[in-house]
């Protein structure tokens, strides 16, 4: 398999590169805003990569992938290097490759990698296990304190960023999210932020602020350390991945029957579970013939 | 839904200053609904649009026209696939193609044109079948 072992030679070259995870709700302006920070960290990190995730449909699979609209401007520039990629049915607001691709860009010579997520919900916090700093990027009128302080992807955000701030409402949204950092007193690292790309105000704020926190997460002083549980939670979803695939393509006569006795109410849905991964534990060669394919896994 | 077959992987794209963007609009639901995946851009310049379909990975590039600059342009994205060494990826235009563009255009080595009226299925079958001959499939 090429793309094992590109993975394999690439992890070996072990490149230092800084990664930014901009995300938030569709609509927010995660493309335009991250078009504009292109021009303003380029001085500092000559070469960009920017990988921009998109949904794929649930009906049919296809994807319309049209981030890129917004960044006509760096086409021609040979130091910015930009992959649109379909999420493929994975959740999260990233794709299965998407560390893999960091991986390679590393070893190409990036500088510096950018990955715009999916517009977000609350809980698409997946991009945070990948990325050394976090934008949550927001359109002013987002909500009040309430929404601010539940739990979720504002929580591993490092930077909040009110995006639009032409627009009114901009003061009151940063006002809220400002608001919930001040419950957190003097440790809170986090900040809010305004911007609006359509007047160009704020981007040279907001890449000083993402430049000294990725300068910090280098030094590794990460104040929230959230990175941590990364290789295990990876290793859990490929592991949980190649078992789905497993299952999903299993003729087993023995799988098939705890399925049916699930199915007519026998056992419950966590009986029937335990029951396979017992089957399993007893079986060794059953990973032999599993389509692995399917879960990006090479 | 697993990524167990490759799906076509196809360029659309249309001037920045054109901004007639129903039918190329049209074309990508068509694709996406047929479970392409497609990108989309505005380029600047035509040479752009080549850039683009390398950092891309396409296999089939599709050039709106709703205004002018059919064979001038189109002529300027061959040049520059001639130039990064991938003169193979197919090409179509779709559009507002007059008579006598087309025989410039075909020459150029456009592999189809689309105008309108053109069946949504034949461009879902015609995007289908350049992208599987593109990556050796047919």
């Amino acid at each position: 398999m090429v793309g094992a072992e590109l993975g394999f030679a690439a992890k070996q070259l072990g490149s230092p590169i800084s990664t930014l995870g901009v995300t938030g709700p569709p609509g927010a302006g995660k493309s335009s805003l991250i078009n504009a920070l292109i021009s303003e960290l380029l001085p500092s990190y000559p070469r960009i990569g920017v990988l921009m995730v998109d949904p794929s449909s649930p009906v049919s699979g296809g994807a319309v992938l049209g981030d890129r609209v917004r960044m006509a401007a760096h086409s021609p520039n040979r130091n910015v290097f930009i992959r649109s990629l379909a999420a493929r049915g994975h959740l999260g607001g990233v794709t299965r490759a998407t560390r893999s691709v960091i991986e390679l860009l590393a070893a190409a010579g990036m500088d510096l990698v950018i990955v715009e997520t999916v517009g977000t919900g609350q809980s698409e916090v997946e991009v945070a296990e990948l990325t050394d700093v976090k934008l949550m990027v927001c359109a002013p009128g987002m909500g009040d304190e309430m929404q601010a302080i539940k739990a979720g992807i504002l929580e591993v955000a490092d930077l909040l960023v009110v995006n639009k701030s032409d627009l009114p409402d901009a003061d009151r949204t940063a006002n809220f999210l400002k608001g919930m950092l001040m419950h957190r007193g003097h440790q809170e690292k986090r900040a809010a932020m305004k911007v609006s790309t359509v007047r160009r105000e704020g981007l040279a704020e907001l890449a000083g602020a993402i430049q000294s926190r990725l300068a910090d997460a280098r030094d590794g002083a990460r104040g929230l350390g959230n990175r941590t549980d990364e290789p295990r939670n990876r290793f859990a979803r490929d592991t949980a991945d190649l078992l789905a695939a497993l299952l999903r393509e299993s003729s087993d006569p023995r799988i098939e029957e705890i399925m049916h006795k699930h199915l007519s109410g026998e056992v419950s849905r966590r009986d029937a579970a335990c029951e396979v991964l017992r089957l399993l534990a007893r079986k060794t060669d059953w990973l032999d013939g599993v389509d692995a394919s399917g879960t990006g896994l090479t | 839904m697993h990524d167990t077959k490759p799906r076509p992987r196809v360029l659309l794209t249309k001037s920045f200053i054109d901004s007639h963007d129903r039918a190329i609009e049209t074309i990508a639901l068509a694709l996406r609904d047929a479970a392409m995946e497609v990108v989309l851009i505005d380029y600047e310049q035509p040479e752009d649009v080549v850039t683009v379909a390398l950092q891309e990975d396409v296999d089939v590039i599709g050039i709106s026209f709703m205004s002018g600059g059919q064979v001038e342009t189109t002529q300027k994205i061959f040049a520059e696939l001639q130039r990064r060494d991938v003169a193979d990826l197919p090409v179509v235009v779709g559009g507002i193609i007059r008579p006598f563009d087309e025989p410039p255009l075909r020459e150029a080595g456009v592999k189809n044109i689309f105008r309108g009226g053109a069946p949504l299925s034949e461009v879902v079958a015609t995007f289908e079948t350049l992208s599987r001959t593109y990556r050796g499939l047919a």
